[in-house]
């Protein structure tokens, strides 16, 4: 849009500051800026869609309870997303079309791809901190990427609370790993068998799994020849675990089966259908449904949306909750909305309660947040139901 | 030696072969008589998964009305899109029709999502789900009954194929479109023909994956496995298909087995190009065929 300097809207703009100067109304820019952008390459297409569209509901809906209570600081908070099909070049497209476009302090990735590509960038311009759908180990290094963090723990921390678990239940049990031969599936294993090895459990198989494969007969084998007490799966959300548990069982294993955050959704477990009961695995929030305890933010997310969300939406609002408390210890302070800045804001954060979305207050000391709880499937109440008390990794 | 866990991880190359071998038949079906490689193999497949599972989980029909259902609509399918966007690309350059399909490809994808949604989803149990043991050799049900399924459609293919008039009218465009033009065949029909039964058997291939492996927008990635498949079983071959689907099924059995699974990849690679080396037209194909 173009505006010609016209003598009459000259006299008219003069004429409107000297009104509002006379009413004591500040410029915008005089109150240290306006509505502060979270930007955001999200998966609304693609293989990760099924997460991507719950984030951004989570998103949305937490900023909209932040805005609707006045903002942060008495600034709103702005949510711009471009839908990025899970693909690096077009999250890399989004962000720069949205950073070209908008002063962005706040910004959700959708991938761990992404968020080694774009770190080179984020720190060259130093302007904002970013969070995202990945919890990949590699990120949790706040000197390697020291403007970046997860509302969770990252994947090695999931399997280091699950294997305190084992260790706690049954000492020396024999572990397999089950995972897909992809960067998500690999993140954990190698540092995970190490920790097994000194809680003194035995890692008997780990078995790979080519990525998009259907039949996993051949696995299956392979994991009855190991007969382990507990058999972990990571790198998947759902397929192939359930035709996986589905075998094991007939084959007479008695292994119980576990999970990591990605196929832990209630819903997405209810679907392995009967091989569900008792399914385990671990969670860092609470579910939708947890009434136990206090938990006032997620009675406000049960009231704003009657029906059942997942957990990839309580990840989309964690995350923004985190964000705007960083945004907000900044503001605090009397500092300006760096990248620098807001990863001090967001470190600041200890003994935090988020409104009982976590089960236990946290702490930000590093780029993750190493708490969770074990869960397991109780199939007459068709819902994943707490199996373990919180367990905080370094406590 | 375990002869018995060699057995269990043969069956189980067969079973997961089999798939392969049913889906093959679809590129074959279209590319013997059409010359087009059609890279939306693979959504019609999941088309057919969703189109079972909106009949059996969303119109709670039977399972035995619910795979008609879906075959049906992967022939209706096959049907729209030979007639509205195939016929028209006729005498286009190969890699045009080729772009066609990967386009095809990704709207079926996009109209699954809008339909059904993205998450994951099963499809409702419809197998008998007793295991099933050859003498002490385990074999998973639905892999089981899955090879079955594979082996009758291949079957009443193969018996289309050589017995049938369309089978015949398909077999004479394959070997010489003017001719058979000169013989009264109605060429353009055998188009429709060969992409309505391809898309049937891919949307019936798409049930069978989906019982074992589940439905998802991107299950559509399992057409290009096959894909290997068919090359190296020869594209323009039914037996190319049987014998390579088997063969890749039991080769990524033991390479995972005894590798691991993150050589299945390489090991199915690594004997296409072999066989691309030795034989360009793959085991069975026939010399003519033309590479993209």
């Amino acid at each position: 849009m173009t505006r010609e300097f016209t003598r009459r809207n000259v006299l008219g703009g003069g004429a409107a500051m000297g009104a509002g100067l006379a009413l004591g109304i500040r410029p915008l820019a005089a109150q240290g800026g306006g509505e502060i952008v979270l930007g955001g390459s999200i998966p609304l297409t693609g293989v990760f869609a099924f997460a991507g569209v719950g984030i951004h509901a989570g998103i949305q809906d937490y900023l909209k309870i932040v805005n609707d209570a006045g903002g942060v600081e008495g600034r709103k908070i702005k949510y711009v997303a471009e839908d990025t099909g899970y693909k690096v070049d077009a999250s890399v497209a989004a962000f720069n079309k949205i950073t070209g476009q908008e002063k962005v302090s706040l910004y959700y990735g959708d991938s761990t791809g992404f968020s080694k590509t774009i770190n080179p960038e984020l720190e060259r311009r130093g302007s904002m901190i970013m969070a995202g759908a990945s919890f990949a180990s590699e990120l949790n290094d706040p000197r390697k990427y020291p403007l970046q963090f997860m509302a969770g723990p990252d994947y090695s921390e999931m399997f280091g609370i699950l294997l305190r678990y084992i260790a706690k239940e049954k000492p020396a049990a024999r572990l397999a790993f089950v995972y897909s031969d992809t960067e998500f599936g690999r993140d954990p294993i190698a540092p995970s068998e190490t920790l097994a090895k000194t809680l003194g459990l035995n890692v008997v198989e780990k078995i790979v799994t080519p990525p998009g494969s259907v039949d996993v007969s051949t696995e299956v084998l392979k994991l009855r020849r190991a007969n382990p007490d507990f058999t972990i799966f990571h790198g998947y959300v759902l397929a192939p675990i359930p035709e996986f548990i589905t075998q094991a069982r007939q084959m007479g294993l008695r292994s119980k089966f576990m999970g990591t955050f990605w196929s832990m959704d209630n819903s997405t477990v209810q679907r392995m259908g009967e091989v569900a009961e008792g399914f385990m695995g671990v969670m860092p929030y609470r579910y939708y449904y947890d009434s136990e305890g206090k938990s006032p933010m997620l009675e406000k997310i049960r009231q704003m949306r009657p029906e059942y969300q997942s957990t990839a939406y309580l990840q989309g609002f964690v995350t923004a909750l985190l964000m705007c408390e960083a945004v907000k210890r900044t503001l605090s302070a009397g500092k300006e909305l760096t990248g620098a800045n807001l990863k001090v804001g967001l470190n600041g954060i200890k003994d935090f309660d988020t409104g009982g979305l976590f089960g236990v207050p946290i702490s930000i000391p590093g780029n993750s947040v190493p708490v969770g709880r074990i869960y397991a499937f109780d199939g007459k109440a068709r819902q994943m139901v707490p199996a373990s008390d919180w367990i905080r990794l370094g406590a | 030696m375990d002869w018995l866990f060699l057995t269990e991880v043969f069956l189980a190359g067969l079973g997961a072969g089999a798939l392969y071998a049913v889906t093959g038949v679809a590129f074959v079906l279209i590319y013997k008589a059409t010359r087009v490689v059609n890279l939306a193999i693979g959504e019609i497949l999941m088309l057919g998964g969703y189109a079972f599972f909106g009949a059996a989980a969303g119109w709670h029909l039977p399972a035995w009305i619910a795979l008609p259902v879906a075959v049906l609509s992967g022939a209706l399918v096959g049907a729209v899109v030979e007639r509205g966007l195939i016929r028209p690309m006729l005498g286009e350059s190969p890699i045009s029709v080729f772009m066609v399909t990967i386009g095809l490809g990704s709207i079926l994808a996009g109209f699954v999502q809008v339909v059904w949604g993205a998450d994951p989803l099963r499809l409702p149990e419809f197998m008998p789900s007793a295991p099933i043991f050859l003498g002490e050799a385990y074999l998973a049900p639905k892999v089981a009954y899955g090879f079955l399924a594979a082996m009758l459609v291949l079957a009443a293919c193969v018996s289309a194929l050589r017995f049938s008039r369309g089978g015949v009218a398909l077999k004479a465009t394959a070997a010489d479109q003017g001719a058979a033009y000169s013989v009264g065949i109605d060429v353009p029909r055998v188009f429709s023909l060969s992409w309505i039964v391809a898309c049937a058997v891919a949307a019936g291939a798409g049930v069978l994956v989906g019982a074992i492996g589940g439905i998802s927008p991107t299950m559509g990635v399992f057409g290009l496995s096959v894909l290997v498949v068919v090359i190296v079983g020869g594209l323009d071959s039914m037996v190319g298909a049987l014998v390579g689907g088997l063969l890749i099924g039991v080769v990524e059995a033991f390479a995972g087995t005894f590798l691991g699974g993150e050589y299945k990849f390489l090991v199915t690679f690594s004997i296409m190009i072999l066989v691309l080396m030795l034989r360009p037209y793959g085991l069975f194909g026939t010399h003519e065929i033309e590479r993209l």
